[in-house]
């Protein structure tokens, strides 16, 4: 454990066939926090992240995890790794049952040793799912997909969670338990990744942030000491970014 | 500068086209006898492929059964011709109406169905009519009808009406695309749900082209049996013909006129080259279709496309580009 | 009275084939959106592989089929991760004229290889009446398809539901993104889609093979069935295929009855056309979500 970072990001550049996704991002992400990825609509984040975890391939660049170079490694063998992400519109099985869902968060080898103890894990922190164990996935609330979302990503029992655009749409009531439930798992070692919109709420639950603009990292920090408005003014494009 | 490059090159193309049309016309003066029935097969196949391409391509109808319409222009002809004695013409007029009243019905409930069901439910509705014909006595059920009005044509006629259907079926898909109607209609192929939204109808759009697709395929139906003299249900209602019209755009080149008529030379000249192995031609088009649809989807105009820029039919109204002067 | 309890048990027994032909269609389009449209090829495909290990190798049946799974599921493997896998993702009209393209070879391939001449398996079962009364005859090999077909469908829903390779199969078709999320290689479960598929089709292409005569082009025909069972059944509903097959084999055996042979298959593609003018998307599909 030489390395005080679990992923590190380096001069990436990422393409959308002509058009260029992605200038130069560089990232280092501690072990063991929380790191918010701030941007609005069309900034970029989710062709980042599709890149962190192997869904889209970069131009040039390098991404590491766990101190081994993972760059255009097949998905698969990246969350192999130790690595999980919940996609953005939680991205959940429709036509499963929830059970069915969370058995296939443990899908690999590795997870399948530790898939009754997460199992556990998970339905102590979200007892909605064991009650609707059998029913399908597609009837859902939005609140409880995301929770089903994250609950199929630590089936898997990773070192580093990235969830994309966990907040949308839903109720500031369920906001609130999600993120006090996030913290929760990030209290037993997990590194979190958030990716959001709200600018204050990431930087209320995070103790790193990143700011995206147009593909661009244009302001970076420890969450506590970026101010809001400057953040909030970049990521509106009011200010010299633009 | 560049516009007058272009007009240049347009009068180019206009002159190639004459000259091809010239050539074609004269044929029967210059070309020798085995020629003829060569060129009437491309002419027939060149209809056949511009219709299914005017669906598939510019529509984004892909069916796998409008040799339904090749076999009802073959029977319109063949029946009027040898039950009611009427003139060939008679049964050319009677193919087209047999091939219109058909499509405007069979549109009702198969316009219903979408994607693969529509695919393959034209393709059953095709086999459904062959089967069918199979049990009337009216046809003499599964044996056939020679149509002997035919058999004293001079072939030379023959190819004039395939070259007629020929440049019907070419100049229907220009001038359908070069209206207001063809950019509705790409806009339609690109995305429905905007076409829609921008005020494309798109049940009358698709409706419009597949009857114009089914009434010019049928009357190339009855060419083509008016070439061959004989017609029995399964011939006439086989996959084979819609194997020929996909190979033959997807060959050519999907979504461009050129296309087909790439397609249908090449479809031809291999069948002719290889008459004597049989199996052998449709094996070696067969495998130049997947690989052409894996490596270059657009077909081979796709690719001529990509090399040189050239494109001899363009349906592309492009706007004037203002050239800065350097 | 009798002609027509006949017609029914004859058309349900029938049916249970016809299901076992169209179940391997149903897995494909359930699992990948594509339909196989060399679907029936590969099955008259692997009817002609089967006649050639038994005329050559063994005069065991089993093994036989056992031999021509083996080489079907390499054929199939090929055929997915060097065609199928290359245009899945791109638009529906790629996939679907590949394997087009993918029949006309295959038809022609054993046009050259075997000729034109219709074949049938031998088997002492064709000649075998199980009941045999003055009401009702049923031949033992219309009732040994009709029973395998039914264990087949049932074994290959057993799978699909509660294996995890169904499992990783199923949220593969559900959700591509997810799933590689979850470590799931999804263009490798392509792969064990068609696997699966060409075992039962292999199986489907010995019963059929043995039951009903065949050459180069049948394929096309059992296409065509194939599309029917699936249709009504409901593209990707396992358990709809065999209901599918049944009302399409009843179809035809009744109309059979009341208009004549020649209209037996016709009957069949009426009804299959009656369904689907009614109900668009087929009886017992589930909304097909984007």
């Amino acid at each position: 454990m030489s390395n005080k970072y679990i992923m590190q990001v380096e001069k990436l550049n990422i393409h959308h066939g002509d058009l260029q996704a992605i200038h130069d991002v560089s990232m280092n992400f501690e072990r063991g926090a929380v790191i918010s990825i701030i941007g609005a609509n069309g900034a970029g984040k989710s062709t980042l992240l599709n890149a962190l975890v192997g869904l889209h391939k970069p131009t040039s660049g390098k991404i590491t995890f766990c101190d081994e170079n993972i760059t255009g490694m097949l998905t698969s063998k990246i969350t192999s790794k130790g690595l999980s992400m919940t996609p953005e519109g939680s991205g959940i099985f429709e036509d499963m049952t929830i059970m069915e869902n969370l058995l296939l968060g443990s899908y690999l080898p590795e997870a399948k040793k530790v898939r009754n103890e997460q199992l556990k894990l998970v339905f102590e922190l979200f007892p909605v799912l064991k009650e609707k164990e059998k029913q399908l996935a597609t009837f859902l609330s939005g609140g409880q997909r995301q929770m089903l979302a994250i609950a199929r990503a630590i089936m898997a029992k990773p070192k580093m969670i990235i969830c994309d655009e966990i907040s949308l749409g839903l109720a500031p009531v369920i906001i609130k338990d999600i993120y006090r439930i996030l913290k929760m798992i990030n209290e037993t070692g997990v590194t979190l990744v958030i990716v959001e919109q709200e600018v204050k709420r990431s930087l209320k639950y995070s103790d790193y942030a990143y700011v995206l603009v147009k593909g661009r990292v244009v302001m970076e920090g420890p969450s506590q000491e970026l101010p809001e408005t400057e953040v909030s003014n970049a990521y509106f494009g009011i200010d010299k970014y633009n | 500068m560049k516009t007058l490059l272009e007009n240049k090159t347009n009068t180019v193309k206009v002159g190639v086209v004459i000259i091809a049309l010239a050539l074609l016309v004269t044929l029967p003066n210059w070309g020798t006898r085995g020629m003829i029935p060569i060129f009437t097969l491309i002419m027939i196949y060149i209809a056949f492929g511009q219709m299914w391409n005017l669906l598939s391509g510019y529509t984004g109808l892909v069916s796998l059964g409008q040799h339904a319409f090749i076999g009802l222009g073959g029977y319109a002809l063949a029946v009027s011709s040898e039950r009611f004695g009427l003139p060939l013409y008679v049964g050319f007029i009677m193919a087209a109406i047999v091939s219109f009243l058909f499509a405007l019905i069979i549109s009702v409930p198969i316009f219903k169905i979408k994607g693969v069901y529509f695919t393959i439910c034209t393709w059953v509705v095709a086999h459904s009519l062959g089967l069918f014909l199979s049990t009337l006595a009216f046809v003499n059920y599964a044996i056939g009808i020679n149509i002997r009005a035919t058999f004293r044509l001079p072939t030379s006629t023959i190819y004039y009406v395939a070259l007629g259907v020929a440049i019907v079926s070419v100049l229907a898909v220009y001038l359908l695309l070069r209206s207001r109607f063809g950019l509705g209609l790409m806009a339609m192929r690109d995305d429905e749900d905007a076409a829609e939204a921008r005020g494309v109808a798109l049940y009358k759009t698709k409706l419009k082209c597949f009857l114009i697709s089914s009434v010019i395929m049928g009357v190339a139906g009855a060419a083509m049996f008016m070439n061959l003299g004989f017609i029995l249900p399964a011939s006439a209602f086989g996959i084979d013909w819609t194997i020929s019209m996909v190979i033959i755009v997807i060959v050519g080149g999907k979504g461009t006129i050129e296309g087909p008529i790439i397609g249908a030379v090449i479809l031809v000249m291999l069948r002719q080259w290889l008459f004597d192995f049989p199996g052998y031609s449709m094996l070696i088009l067969g495998a130049i279709a997947i690989i052409l649809i894996l490596v270059a989807p657009k077909g081979i105009m796709g690719l001529v496309h990509r090399f040189t820029g050239a494109e001899f039919f363009s349906v592309r109204r492009r706007p004037k580009r203002i050239t800065e002067p350097k | 009275m009798n002609v027509i309890i006949q017609a029914i048990v004859t058309g349900l027994l029938l049916g249970g084939l016809y299901a076992l032909v169209g179940v391997g269609m149903s897995m494909i389009f359930g699992v990948m959106k594509l339909t196989n449209l060399a679907h029936g090829d590969f099955m008259i495909l692997s009817s002609f592989i089967i006649v050639v290990f038994l005329q050559h190798v063994t005069n065991n049946m089993f093994v036989a089929l056992i031999l021509t799974i083996i080489v079907m599921l390499f054929f199939g493997t090929i055929v997915q991760k060097f065609l199928i896998n290359r245009v899945i993702d791109k638009g529906a009209d790629s996939p679907l004229l590949v394997m087009f393209g993918l029949s006309v070879i295959i038809q022609n391939a054993l046009f050259l290889i075997f000729g034109p001449n219709a074949q049938i398996i031998n088997t002492e079962l064709m000649r075998t009446n199980i009941v045999s009364t003055q009401m009702l005859s049923v031949s033992a090999l219309h009732l040994v398809n009709f029973l395998v077909a039914v264990a087949i469908i049932v074994a290959l829903t057993v799978i699909m539901n509660k294996s995890s390779l169904g499992r990783a199969i199923r949220a593969s078709s559900s959700n591509i993104k997810a799933a590689e999320l979850m470590g799931i290689n999804t263009k490798r479960m392509y792969i064990y889609a068609m696997g699966l598929t060409i075992i039962v089709t292999c199986v489907a292409g010995l019963l059929v093979g043995s039951t009903f005569m065949y050459f180069n082009f049948t394929g096309t025909q059992y296409l065509i069935i194939a599309f029917g069972v699936v249709v009504i059944g409901g593209m990707g509903s396992l358990m709809g295929t065999l209901i599918g097959g049944m009302i399409l084999g009843l179809s035809q055996l009744l109309g059979a009855t009341f208009f004549g042979t020649p209209y037996q298959t016709l009957s069949g593609f009426l009804v299959l056309l009656i369904i689907l003018s009614i109900r668009p998307q087929g009886l017992f599909s589930k909304a097909i979500r984007k």
